[in-house]
């Protein structure tokens, strides 16, 4: 329809490719404006995971388009790599939570030029 | 057999190793047994070769292959190299044994360490007699220069010390080029480097090829034994302990040169020119050390000089064909010269390192045993009969004398005038130092401490040799010449038949130096001829001598100076030019990554925002690729 990608069988319907890919890019269009544009920490790496969902739901829906597992394997791992990542962003905003009063990411700028 | 001859670099090396790598901590007693052990050792595996009758080139291994060009490596025993390792493990383990008692004072570290050097000496003095070859032979030739600047350096914490031990590095380097090129010349135009066949392609005539590679042979001979015009270092050499002194003067080093003359005598008989230099040079040396030796005050650089006088006897020697006498000098001297300096060493050492011999005296009454053996090897040295040196100094003047040639008359001429100025220094040092009351000045005025049995017995060695070795060649009617016969198979020389007139010769001679012996005690003990009027109406002269013919300062000015300047310059422009070229390049660098490290603002959401602004961009040329 739009974008002319193929479908994908879902039960008995026939569904575009192209819906799954405008939904997941407008996810990621949202994660990427919410690091931007909000400053505390915690916002910042729950849209990061859900700019990381949305490149997990390409994957899938053109796993499931092309019949290829490799797709739906790679999701799985960036699941994986995105809960490693949160663990250890967390663990490190915990960390200057302790020594500091934390409201602003940009409040962490020693290390500037 | 062939075990056995490596056995005797072998000793040495391992004992080197042994005090050097594992010894630095261990125990003093440990180290004196090894130190001088293992020249002792050497010495026995040297006597056993001797028994057995050796007379072979041992090749153990191929060393350096390249192309048609191969070095062996192999060891050469035959009478000469046998003959020199009697001397240098036989008076050189005396020589250590005596380091033993003198050294007692260093501490644990430098008393390893010495010994370590010592044997180093000894090792490299061997590899240079034994080796078989003309690589080989120059193996040794740098490590004799190497371990005399150890050893020369060895209060490295005395400035003194190390310039000496620069200096004498820096001679011996010259004489390393000269036989090194020498070598290369003869590699060149006979292909050999292996002694039997180089000997053999050399051609009985005389040629260009011959007489250069003679004469940078010859450069080497002379830097290492300290002959004009490269004989600066050995006085300064004088800065080493005394048994280091006994050690290059007297077993190894400065014999070097003589060695290497007798070893190469196919060469020199052939090189017409290079053989006469090598006669004028030694007597030249000979006269001009003699006349230095009688000025100076410190006892060591009176030995010094005298060294310097003595190799030049051996070289005069050597230079007009008479081998076996060199050789038979350079045994007498080991002895003699050994004895000199260790007997020396007592005193030096009961008068708290104090070597300036007017500040001695009354020696004879408080150091009886020591006095003694350095009488008997201040007469050898001055060449009175019945000590070694007389014998072995007339063999070499008588060899001259018969030769019956200009050469050989004027050679004789300053041969014999050296042996009277060499019994008049010799007085002199012995009057002064020894018998004479003792002087106000002397550091120990009351009872001096005789030196230990350690030191005792090999001056007493060295002092029954100096007097029995003159057995060995009695070249009178009816006499007979051991030494010449060891070594004729090696020399091939004829004996020559002296005329009647040389023992007229001989005897002026003697009785000159033993004039001129006792014509100093009339200078400073009787008083009867005043010392001061000689020198103020020799005032130019004494000048001269005590500037040592100004060679030190011509030296400085032609060589030092200049390239003292030219480092200080090379400085300069280091500085100006490349040094500032390196800062500016840093400069630069820092200042260019200052400015660029200002995008680094430390604010997360910029950077995200780069990063998402080049992933758009990324993107959107991808899908623009893909449209077009």
């Amino acid at each position: 329809m739009l974008l002319d990608a193929g479908t994908i069988q879902v039960g008995s319907e026939q569904l575009e490719v192209s819906w799954f890919l405008l939904l997941a890019a407008a996810l990621f269009v949202l994660g990427a404006i919410g690091v931007l544009i909000r400053r505390n920490p915690l916002v910042m790496l729950i849209c990061i995971e859900l700019m990381l969902n949305a490149v997990n739901l390409t994957l899938v829906a053109f796993a499931r388009q092309l019949n290829n597992r490799e797709g739906q394997l790679f999701a799985l791992m960036t699941m994986t790599v995105a809960a490693a990542e949160a663990v250890v962003g967390l663990a490190i905003l915990v960390d200057i939570f302790r020594v500091r009063d934390l409201e602003d990411v940009d409040d962490l700028s020693e290390l500037k030029g | 057999m062939q075990a056995l001859a490596l056995a005797i670099l072998l000793f040495p090396a391992a004992g080197a190793v042994f005090l050097g790598v594992f010894n630095w901590r261990g125990s003093r007693l440990l180290t004196a047994f090894v130190g001088p052990g293992v020249v002792w050792a050497a010495f026995v595996c040297v006597l056993i070769l001797l028994a057995g009758g050796v007379n072979q080139d041992f090749t153990y291994w191929t060393w350096i292959r390249s192309g048609s060009f191969s070095v062996p490596f192999d060891i050469l025993i035959d009478h000469l190299s046998l003959f020199m390792c009697l001397v240098i493990t036989g008076v050189g383990g005396l020589i250590v044994t005596y380091a033993v008692g003198y050294m007692e004072h260093e501490t644990d570290g430098s008393y390893a360490r010495f010994f370590c050097y010592m044997d180093v000496f000894v090792l490299s003095m061997l590899i240079l007699v034994l080796a078989g070859n003309t690589i080989f032979l120059i193996v040794g030739w740098a490590g004799v220069g190497l371990s005399s600047y150890l050893l020369i350096g060895f209060y490295y914490w005395r400035r003194s010390a190390v310039v000496a031990a620069r200096k004498a590095f820096v001679m011996n380097v010259i004489g390393d080029v000269g036989m090194i090129l020498g070598a290369f010349v003869l590699f060149v135009s006979y292909k050999q480097v292996v002694y039997g066949p180089l000997f053999g392609a050399l051609p009985k005539s005389d040629g260009g090829a011959v007489e250069l590679a003679a004469f940078l042979l010859l450069v080497g001979g002379i830097a290492k034994s300290a002959q004009l015009p490269l004989h600066t270092w050995l006085p300064d050499a004088m800065e080493g302990p005394t048994p280091v002194s006994a050690l290059i003067h007297a077993a190894t080093m400065v014999t070097a040169g003589v060695y290497l003359v007798a070893r190469f005598h196919v060469l020199y008989d052939a090189a017409t020119y290079a053989h006469a230099a090598v006669a004028v040079i030694g007597a030249v040396t000979a006269l001009f050390a003699a006349s230095i030796a009688l000025v100076q005050t410190d006892i060591k650089r009176v030995l010094a000089y005298s060294t310097m006088s003595q190799i030049g006897y051996m070289f005069l020697a050597v230079g007009i064909g008479a081998y076996s006498a060199g050789l038979f000098h350079l045994l007498s001297h080991a002895f003699f010269k050994a004895l000199l300096f260790m007997a020396a060493g007592n005193v030096i050492h009961a008068l708290h390192d104090d070597q300036d011999m007017r500040h001695y005296g009354g020696l004879w009454n408080d150091m009886r045993r020591s006095s003694v053996t350095f009488l008997v090897g201040s007469l050898s040295l001055a060449g009175i009969i019945p000590f070694v040196g007389f014998f072995s100094k007339e063999n070499v003047l008588g060899e001259a004398f018969s030769r019956g040639d200009a050469l050989g008359y004027s050679v004789w001429l300053i041969g014999f005038l050296t042996a009277v100025l060499t019994g008049f220094y010799t007085g002199r040092m012995w009057w002064i130092s020894f018998w004479r009351p003792a002087a106000p000045e002397r550091p120990v005025a009351g009872h001096l401490h005789e030196a230990p049995a350690v030191m005792l017995i090999p001056v007493a060695i060295l002092a029954v040799l100096t007097t029995i070795g003159g057995a060995l060649q009695v070249k009178a009617v009816g006499g007979w010449a051991l030494v010449d016969d060891f070594l004729r198979p090696v020399l091939g020389e004829e004996h020559i038949t002296a005329v009647a007139l040389e023992y007229v010769a001989t005897l002026l001679t003697l009785v000159l130096a033993a004039l001129a012996f006792a014509a100093a005690y009339n200078f400073w003990i009787r008083g009867s001829w005043n010392v001061d009027a000689w020198r103020a109406r020799l005032a130019g002269a004494a000048r001269v001598l005590e500037h040592k013919y100004y060679f030190d300062e011509l030296y400085d000015r032609a060589f030092v100076r200049p390239l003292d300047r030219l480092a200080r310059l090379a400085d300069r422009e280091d500085r100006s030019v490349i040094d500032t070229g390196v800062v500016d390049v840093g400069t630069y660098t820092e200042r260019s990554a200052s400015s660029l490290s200002l995008t680094q603002t430390g604010f997360l959401r910029s950077y995200v925002l780069v990063f998402v602004a080049g992933a758009v961009i990324a993107a959107g040329l991808v899908l623009w690729r893909a449209q077009g």
